[in-house]
């Protein structure tokens, strides 16, 4: 009776559910203020990211003609859940995960993923143009940055000898920051994030000068509210993991909020100092630049596991 | 779902949040139904660093799915009717539409054209007509506040959860 209790707690407020959905929005607001704040404007104010998601939620939702109807109204909701259960693998807060097991890396890192598949799935699914071509750069760029990121993510894996997030957090606590001595790694696992939260200069995807907004084209209320949290999330436990591995752990809240937001800093910095990349650069930047430094880093630490150790 | 009444407290406190987050993000689509692009050029400098209008949480949006405000310029022409009422019609409800310039109020000087419908008003409901050819940024963030006030005092109606689900119901 009591563990059902602590998992529901775990599921719904924290680091499951609220926490997270509030602390996404926060995030969204530091950074679309940083950014803000690098072009010399004002920016939004504190709560703007929970008017436009409330805003979003109290809208019509308009089912375009064309559509799986079903398909439509679920892949919103599937792309939330998975960024959600994500969070009970990673050491929110600095908290242990409220679940492990020996290669919940590998999972945590598919659940992540799922968005970005749902949203190409999204696009697919109507019949708009704008949609389908958003759908095809959405599925495009996940085949370019998701191997060099999971590579990124590995070579620490490797270090602590383990597939578990627990297990290499309390083994990056424990030594030197991975980001000096894995600096390839770092900035690879770092922009391979831009990369999934398809940030600028990675927003080809929804390139609203090109395709209107890419595979959302077409959702209008609470579609677009549920993926637009869900991006949200999957910031938070992006900048977590990234943090975990290349920052020295996580060991306690303070901790977690500073090293995330640092990361946070340096990823707004990013946004605004580069511009848009063409969907083909994009991929020719992943497979020539990122997955052979990927490569390099990985092949490195085998080496001085191996010979050196 | 039936104890959805209008006078309920719980309904009214919704109503109340609904209304404050509609407030602080309208999202704006800009649609040229055959202005001169004086007016076109003005709103796009409302939009620029300088006026920042993402203080009040406006943000110009490429698709009328997620757009809340129709900011409208020009005269109607002919060919742009059709689209220009497909184009509100795309969008979901609550939806608001702003006429940008004196050819949006009136037609202007294209008015009594052999191409011409005449002034946005024939075509769509206008909540808001910002005058001027073209209107200054400021005239145009002044009108867009002007909407707002409307909503907040509940002068523009809008349509609540409880009304929706009768109107779904008969």
């Amino acid at each position: 009776m009591n563990t059902t209790l602590l998992s529901i707690l775990a599921l719904l407020i924290f680091p499951g559910g609220l926490f997270l959905l509030g602390y996404g929005l926060a995030y969204e607001y530091v950074d679309r203020k940083l950014v803000a704040r690098f072009q010399n404007r004002v920016g939004p104010r504190w709560f703007q990211p929970l008017a436009d998601v409330v805003k979003l939620l109290a809208k019509e939702e308009i089912v375009p003609h064309g559509v799986q109807r079903g398909l439509f109204i679920f892949l919103p909701v599937a792309a939330l859940a998975a960024a959600l259960t994500a969070a009970l693998y990673v050491p929110m807060a600095g908290q242990v995960p409220s679940y492990s097991f020996n290669g919940d890396l590998i999972v945590t890192i598919y659940l992540l993923s799922l968005l970005t598949i749902c949203m190409g799935l999204a696009g697919a699914n109507t019949i708009d143009r704008f949609s389908v071509v958003g759908a095809t750069r959405v599925l495009t760029q996940l085949f370019s940055y998701e191997a060099p990121f999971l590579l990124a993510l590995l070579s620490p894996a490797i270090m602590a000898k383990s597939w578990q997030i627990s297990e290499i957090n309390i083994y990056t606590h424990n030594n030197l920051w991975f980001v000096l001595t894995q600096p390839i790694g770092f900035l690879v696992a770092l922009v391979g994030l831009m990369g999934k939260l398809e940030l600028p200069p990675f927003d080809a995807p929804e390139a609203e000068t090109e395709i209107v907004s890419g595979a959302l084209t077409e959702y209008s209320g609470r579609g677009l509210a549920l993926f637009r949290l869900g991006k949200d999330v999957e910031l938070v436990i992006g900048l977590t993991l990234v943090a975990a591995f290349y920052l020295g752990g996580i060991a306690n809240p303070l901790e977690f909020v500073l090293k995330t937001l640092a990361l946070l800093v340096v990823v707004a910095g990013l946004q605004s100092l580069f511009a848009r990349l063409r969907i083909d650069q994009t991929v020719g930047l992943w497979w020539r630049l990122g997955a052979i430094l990927g490569l390099a880093q990985i092949l490195f630490v085998i080496f001085w596991r191996l010979v050196l150790r | 779902m039936t104890n959805l009444k209008l006078d309920s407290n719980w309904q009214r406190i919704l109503d109340k949040i609904r209304t404050w987050a509609r407030v602080n993000s309208p999202w704006a689509i800009h649609f040229n139904s055959g202005s001169c692009n004086g007016c076109d050029i003005e709103i796009l400098a409302t939009l620029t660093p300088r006026y920042d209008v993402e203080r009040f949480g406006i943000k110009l949006q490429g698709s009328p799915r997620h757009a809340d405000v129709l900011i409208c310029t020009g005269p109607v022409t002919l060919q742009a009717r059709d689209r220009l009422i497909r184009i509100y019609e795309q969008m979901p409800e609550p939806k608001f539409v702003i006429a940008v310039g004196s050819c949006g109020l009136s037609g202007g000087v294209f008015h009594g054209c052999y191409n011409v419908v005449g002034s946005i008003d024939e075509v769509l409901p206008v909540n808001v007509y910002i005058p001027g050819c073209p209107p200054r940024p400021e005239a145009i963030i002044y009108g867009v506040v002007q909407l707002l006030n409307s909503l907040k005092s509940g002068v523009s109606k809008v349509g609540t959860v409880a009304e929706l689900v009768e109107k779904q119901e008969a």
